[in-house]
């Protein structure tokens, strides 16, 4: 490795977008009855990964479109206690782990990336959803045919990596995996839930599993951007309306001042 | 003189005159070698160095002099008096001049052309209701205005000093000169044009007048004028501050760069290299293997200025490149200092929301969930949604403080209420004796006024009393929170009985 590689290239960073989370599905009673006495209580097959935030076309998984081991080395995923040998190390791409469960729980995912990065591990934490979304975001465990007939229940998370003034040698490596765009526009596929998207809230009442899997896009960006402004817009206007309060209240506690001092 | 010249003919091997020779004879003497004078050389520097610098002469003789003008002929110019009409003149007065005799004596006289009238412009009693009505002038006072305008040939100051319309009503320079400028513009705007365009256009510009402007400059004039040496001084001497740390800056600027240069070039071999910084070791290489990394490159300079290619290929600024793969640039301030632990490490975007104020933090969450909007989750956390984030948060804040300042202003007016309550009552206190506070009202003499019972002998009781009276249908508006307020309405019943 020649030192020159080692320079870190200042004044910019280079991100990559991922996504993370589970998709789970309702064990029919077939399936639960193959598996094995120690899990026979075991109602869900749960995946949790870590996966490229752009989905490869007609995919059956969410994301996943480029695979990030040019970039990350270990995934590491801490599951509940329970589960035997509960931290599971993934070397390589596909960065999941696939179990059965009965139970919801949060699970610890540490990132480790390349040597040349030389940057530290990253922890994030996801928890995993095993009952379908509701309106109120409570959660309720629906009957097995309502479950089955709404498919698999989906809960990703976007997010970006973000490598400040990366070393030579690694923003090369980066540049030679440009990372597949997101969709500009909605598609046929649903919006991926998220509690904080109005969207996909609305979505989520009418998700059936011939809807396929959810898609991000860069439409969801967009909206969310419109709503953040239209926030501020209001937030502005109130604003207004506080300052006119304000004033006339100073005005009148002027006056009220004056008269005290007469 | 004569013993200078003969100074240098020694010095330059010319053989000297006969000192016996008087000054005459030398300047006889001349003509004979004057023959032989180089053009372009002055005789006196010929009869210094004489002809022994041919070369000098030669180079001399490039540039040749300018002939001098030939001014006037022979020289002698012949002047004449005669008498002249000025056509600029309404009246054929008569004055006379002196002019060169042979000048035309029939030619306009020079300077009428310089007397130039201006368009008067009036206007009809309907054009004035249209477009020229001003709440702060009369159709006639504008007429007055206009004919001291024509008057003095719009000298402003002239105008401005003779200026006086019996209504009375003072008028600034600048009130004259906006009035009058803008009934120019009006008209020029709402009457048919038959020219071009940027004509129109010019002699709008021409009529254009900024009054408050106007106003500031004079202000600014004014008060550049009226500083006193003290205040002179003091910003003569602040100037020579700013330009002195100015100065310095720039040196420190300069020593830094250098600096800079010379331990990030001599370290990564690449001297025209200064922003990036020069790192030998990964996170977990030992400092054994760091030294050891260091001595070679110092050993082997080469191999460092071998990648120098791929290093620059990055620096390419291409926004589409940037992001497809992507990358954001930022500008690198000069005071980042370029070492290890001032490295950001690896993040992921949602890490860096905008965490609220931890004062306020409940009421700008409260705030923005209203709106809909989840302060500490977004869907899809890229940079700009962050930033949008950032500003909408910073706006919630500002919202809310303005409230908490809208609360507190309203206890303040209601502790000021309840203090004035307070102090009503206990300034009617002595109205509790009707007969005393009668026979006060007859005398016209001080009421005592509670807490701050003064200057009150100039105004009546009766007055004093009114003015109670309104304060007092104030208080009652008042939400009642004070004790004393039972108290009030037995004082107001003794009081209008």
């Amino acid at each position: 490795m020649s030192n020159a590689d080692r320079v870190r290239v200042r004044g910019l960073s280079i991100f990559r977008p991922i996504i993370y989370g589970n998709t789970a599905t309702v064990l029919t009673p077939k399936e639960r009855e193959a598996l094995s006495p120690q899990t026979k209580d075991h109602t869900h097959r749960w995946t949790v990964a870590v996966r490229s935030a752009a989905s490869a076309p007609d995919s059956d998984i969410v994301g996943g479109a480029d695979d990030l081991g040019y970039f990350i080395k270990r995934v590491s995923f801490k599951l509940h206690e329970t589960y035997p040998n509960s931290t599971r190390n993934i070397d390589k791409p596909p960065f999941e782990v696939t179990e059965t469960g009965w139970g919801e729980f949060e699970v610890q995912i540490r990132i480790t990336f390349i040597p040349e990065s030389g940057e530290k591990a990253m922890i994030l934490y996801h928890h995993i959803k095993l009952h379908p979304w509701t309106l109120t975001g409570e959660p309720e465990i629906p009957p097995l045919e309502e479950a089955l007939r709404k498919g698999p229940v989906h809960s990703w998370q976007y997010d970006e990596i973000v490598f400040n003034d990366p070393y030579q040698n690694f923003l090369n490596l980066l540049m030679a995996h440009p990372p597949t765009l997101l969709p500009k526009e909605k598609r046929y596929k649903p919006t991926p839930f998220h509690i904080a998207n109005p969207v996909s809230l609305k979505e989520a009442v009418n998700v059936t599993s011939e809807m396929g899997v959810p898609e991000f896009t860069m439409a969801m960006e967009k909206d969310e951007a419109e709503r953040l402004e239209e926030a501020k817009k209001k937030v502005i206007a109130e604003q207004e309306q506080w300052k006119k309060i304000l004033i006339e209240k100073n005005e009148e506690y002027q006056q009220l001042q004056q008269m005290v001092e007469e | 003189m004569a013993a200078s010249i003969a100074d240098v003919r020694s010095a330059l091997s010319i053989s000297a005159p006969s000192p016996s020779t008087p000054g005459p004879s030398q300047l006889k003497k001349q003509p004979s070698q004057s023959i032989r004078k180089p053009e372009g050389i002055s005789r006196e520097l010929y009869s210094l160095i004489g002809p022994s610098a041919p070369t000098l002469a030669a180079q001399l003789a490039k540039p040749r002099l300018k002939q001098k003008p030939n001014l006037g002929g022979g020289g002698k110019v012949k002047w004449e008096w005669r008498t002249f009409k000025n056509s600029a003149r309404t009246d054929s007065l008569e004055l006379g001049h002196w002019v060169k005799a042979n000048s035309d004596p029939n030619a306009e006289y020079t300077f009428a052309k310089y007397n130039v009238q201006h368009t008067v412009y009036s206007w009809t009693q309907d054009e004035y209701t249209r477009y020229l009505q001003d709440p702060e002038w009369t159709p006639e006072e504008s007429q007055y205005l206009f004919k001291l305008a024509v008057e003095y040939d719009l000298r402003w100051y002239i105008i401005h000093d003779r200026y006086h319309y019996p209504t009375g009503v003072t008028r600034e320079l600048e009130d004259l000169k906006d009035r009058y400028f803008s009934i120019c513009r009006k008209l020029v705007r709402n009457r048919p044009w038959n020219g071009d365009e940027t004509s129109k256009n010019q002699l709008l510009a021409s009529f254009s007048f900024d009054k408050e402007r106007e106003q500031l400059r004079k202000k600014y004039v004014a008060n550049l004028e009226n500083r006193n040496p003290e205040q002179v001084q003091e910003e003569e001497a602040l100037y020579l501050e700013v330009k002195r740390l100015e100065q310095n800056e720039r040196k420190f600027k300069r020593e830094r760069e250098e600096l800079l240069r010379t331990l990030a070039g001599i370290d990564s071999g690449l001297p025209d290299i200064v922003e990036d910084e020069a790192t030998f070791f990964t996170v977990d290489t030992s400092k054994l293997q760091k030294k050891k990394n260091r001595g070679t490159d110092l050993d082997s300079p080469s191999v460092s200025s071998a990648p120098s290619v791929t290093k620059r290929a990055p620096v390419v600024k291409d926004p589409v490149e940037d992001a497809k793969h992507c990358i954001i640039r930022t500008e690198l301030s000069a005071t980042t200092p370029a070492t290890k632990a001032a490295h950001t490490p690896a993040y992921m975007r949602s890490f860096k929301l905008p965490y609220p104020k931890a004062a306020i933090a409940p009421r700008v969450t409260q705030v923005l969930s209203e709106l809909g909007i989840s302060p500490s989750r977004l869907v899809m956390p890229t940079r700009d949604n962050c930033q949008r984030l950032e500003s909408l948060m910073d706006e919630a804040t500002t919202l809310v403080e303005l409230k908490k300042a809208v609360d507190k202003v309203i206890q303040d007016i209601e502790v000021t209420k309840a203090r004035l309550d307070l102090r009503e009552t206990e300034g009617e206190e002595p109205a509790r004796h009707p007969e005393t506070d009668l026979e006060m009202d007859e005398r016209g003499t001080i009421e005592p006024e509670g807490e701050d019972g003064r200057a009150q002998s100039v105004v009546s009781t009766r007055s004093t009393r009114s003015r109670k009276h309104s304060r007092r249908s104030m208080s009652v508006s008042s939400v009642d929170t004070t004790a004393t307020s039972s108290a009030r309405p037995a004082t107001k019943r003794q009081k209008r009985g």
